[in-house]
């Protein structure tokens, strides 16, 4: 059960201290709610604009978001030298990155549920019914998303150029989060039937799956020194 | 290790992959310029063919030797096999450029537009900004284990994001706009065939012989700096 | 080095070769001229020629007969008398690439061979894109590991072990 414990740990660590000093959090809320008045200077957005594009708005903004936030896990780590502490303990490596993986997936998922009654509130959407469609897609899409950046930004923090090296990582390799999580949006605005977007959900726990288990595993090496 | 031994024997003969590589491509291209006949529909374009197709297959078996070369560095800790998946992600990328700048040229002619967001092209592109991002992540990182650590992770990661891409785009691709300019079947008449092969001979054995050049020019680059009394890990954080 | 600038330098010498008798070839049997340096040069030899059939122009014959068109440039026109098998790609409004020789008495070009605009452009493009910063790469690398091994060579501020 010392493995469970870890990663247990090491969630509510990275919570408590973000209860603490509200930093991470903060920091990605004000970024996005910035992003969102950018995209609503840049586009001319009447009724039938929005319905076009706001499923790449929202996407663009949690994904600027989630470079803000995920890029900074292991910041603290590393700024305590608390490296060598994770690699002491005395439980597989994934342990560690799974504790971070559930921390970043909340913060990601706080902020998103935060922003999202933003949305509709600037863009006048008429979407509340559907907020636990819109529920399932984030969530499903901030486990992938979070799954690959846990494991960059691991990779990445000990990196001299870190800030530009994360994004140039994450973006490429999160191209299919972003196809699934767009397409799975555009349809739950459109109104479709969920059999019409159901796909694009499943593509994206297939990614989840894959990406949760493969960092899990890999990420014992990165520990290594 | 008797694989350790093969590569070593294999090093003996790089001049061979060299010559039978320039052999190959040599036939190949006047096979493929001046005695092949033109395709029905695409007239002489089809010729970008023998260059195209050839750079694009390389390119995924250089991948493929990358992802290996990664998962037995990670198992062995080899610091030659970490010059060589080194070696290899330049070559890589060279090719993945050449296919996409080869491709983008043959697009023009026949779907009359430079780049489209086909499957194949996309997943080449997502490929080509990979292999940008590891060989920076190379360059920023000092300590030399730890950049082979990391970068081996890097690319098994991407190998295995590859089909995925490639998957999504199509699935986003056929809903967004409707395969009006798929590529139209060429009927392969053996002709254009034996230089096809041939090229594709030719371009893997020149990948052969420049992996083989390459990572030699790293190692000894390594060796290089050992001598001259650097150390070969130096951390910095 | 000297070995290895040799090497190379056959290696570009034989480029060179190649690529002259590419271009021969290239003047031989797919190069064409405009129809205003045709009516000037009016050359006996049979030469292709790059032109547009104008539209009405084209009177074809029954199976077997031959076929009348004019053929039009910037500025010129001239008749075509084409007496061979039925072509596909000959209508109305289309560039084509005749292969024939000029008639003095009838004035005008007869021809056995029609062709269609050859498309190098895009080809020779791709080859060379290929070909140029493939073999740029391979001599950057070649070049790179000869002088590494005479900089080894030459370094002498660290002695191994056994030599010390």
């Amino acid at each position: 059960m010392h493995f469970f414990n870890t990663i247990r740990w090491i969630a509510w660590k990275d919570l408590l201290s973000e209860v603490r000093n509200r930093e991470n959090i903060s920091s990605m809320f004000f970024f996005a709610l910035i992003v969102i008045f950018i995209f609503s200077f840049s586009f001319s957005l009447d009724p039938r604009t929005v319905q076009e594009v706001m499923p790449g708005i929202i996407w663009v903004a949690f994904g600027f978001t989630a470079i803000i936030g995920l890029g900074k896990s292991f910041l603290a780590e590393v700024h305590n030298d608390c490296m060598e502490y994770f690699q002491m303990l005395p439980v597989p490596k994934g342990a560690i990155y799974l504790g971070k993986f559930i921390g970043n997936v909340l913060f990601m998922l706080i902020v998103e549920t935060i922003l999202f009654p933003l949305f509709v509130l600037f863009f006048n959407l008429d979407v509340l019914e559907k907020f636990p469609q819109f529920l399932l897609i984030f969530g499903v899409a901030t486990v992938g998303l979070s799954a690959l950046g846990t494991l960059f930004s691991a990779l990445t923090v000990q990196v001299r150029a870190r800030e530009v090296m994360f994004p140039i990582l994450l973006l490429p390799m999160a191209v299919p989060i972003f196809i699934g999580a767009v397409e799975a949006t555009r349809g739950v605005f459109n109104g479709d039937a969920f059999a019409l977007y159901s796909h694009w959900i499943q593509l994206l726990v297939v990614f989840d799956v894959i990406f949760v288990i493969v960092s899990f595993w890999i990420f014992e090496f990165i520990l290594d020194f | 290790m008797i694989l350790n031994r093969f590569i070593r024997w294999l090093g003996r003969y790089e001049g061979w992959f060299g010559g039978g590589a320039a052999l190959c491509i040599g036939i190949g291209l006047y096979m493929g310029l001046v005695t092949s006949p033109p395709d029905y529909y695409q007239g002489e374009v089809v010729r970008i063919m023998y260059v195209h197709v050839p750079s694009a297959k390389t390119s995924l078996f250089a991948y493929l030797v990358l992802f290996i070369g990664s998962i037995w560095y990670l198992w062995k800790r080899d610091p030659v096999i970490d010059n060589m998946c080194h070696a290899t992600a330049g070559i890589a990328l060279f090719y993945v450029g050449t296919a996409l700048l080869t491709g983008s040229i043959w697009a023009k002619p026949t779907w009359n537009t430079w780049w489209t967001w086909d499957p194949r092209l996309t997943s080449f592109a997502i490929l080509f900004l990979t292999l940008v991002g590891y060989l920076m992540l190379r360059t920023f990182l000092d300590d030399k284990e730890k950049e082979a650590t990391f970068a081996a992770i890097l690319a098994i990661i991407g190998f295995i994001d590859l089909p995925i891409v490639y998957f999504s785009v199509e699935w986003w691709r056929t809903l967004h706009q409707p395969m009006s300019m798929s590529v139209r079947g060429i009927s392969f008449a053996p002709e254009m065939l034996t230089p096809l092969i041939l090229m594709s001979i030719g371009s893997s054995l020149l990948f052969s012989y420049m992996l083989m050049v390459r990572t030699q020019m790293l190692y000894l680059e390594r060796l290089l700096e050992a001598k001259q009394g650097r150390l070969l890990s130096e951390t910095r954080l | 080095m000297k070995r290895f600038y040799l090497r190379w330098g056959g290696v570009l010498v034989i480029g060179v070769i190649i690529c002259l008798f590419g271009l021969a070839r290239y003047q031989r049997e797919v190069s064409h001229i405009p129809i205003e340096k045709f009516l000037d040069e009016k050359p006996t030899r049979a030469v292709r020629v790059l032109g547009m059939v104008v539209g009405g122009s084209l009177n074809r014959g029954g199976a077997g007969e031959p076929i009348q068109f004019t053929l039009s440039g910037t500025g010129a026109q001239v008749p075509v008398y084409y007496q061979g098998e039925d072509p596909e790609n000959l209508r109305e409004l289309k560039k084509l690439v005749i292969y024939g020789r000029w008639n003095p008495e009838e004035q005008r070009i007869e021809s056995e061979t029609i062709l269609g605009v050859p498309n190098y452009g895009f080809v020779s493009w791709a080859y060379l894109v290929t070909l140029i910063p493939m073999t740029l790469f391979l001599f950057n690398m070649e070049r790179k590991v000869a002088l590494l091994y005479i900089m080894i060579k030459e370094e002498k501020v660290y002695q191994s072990e056994e030599s010390a």
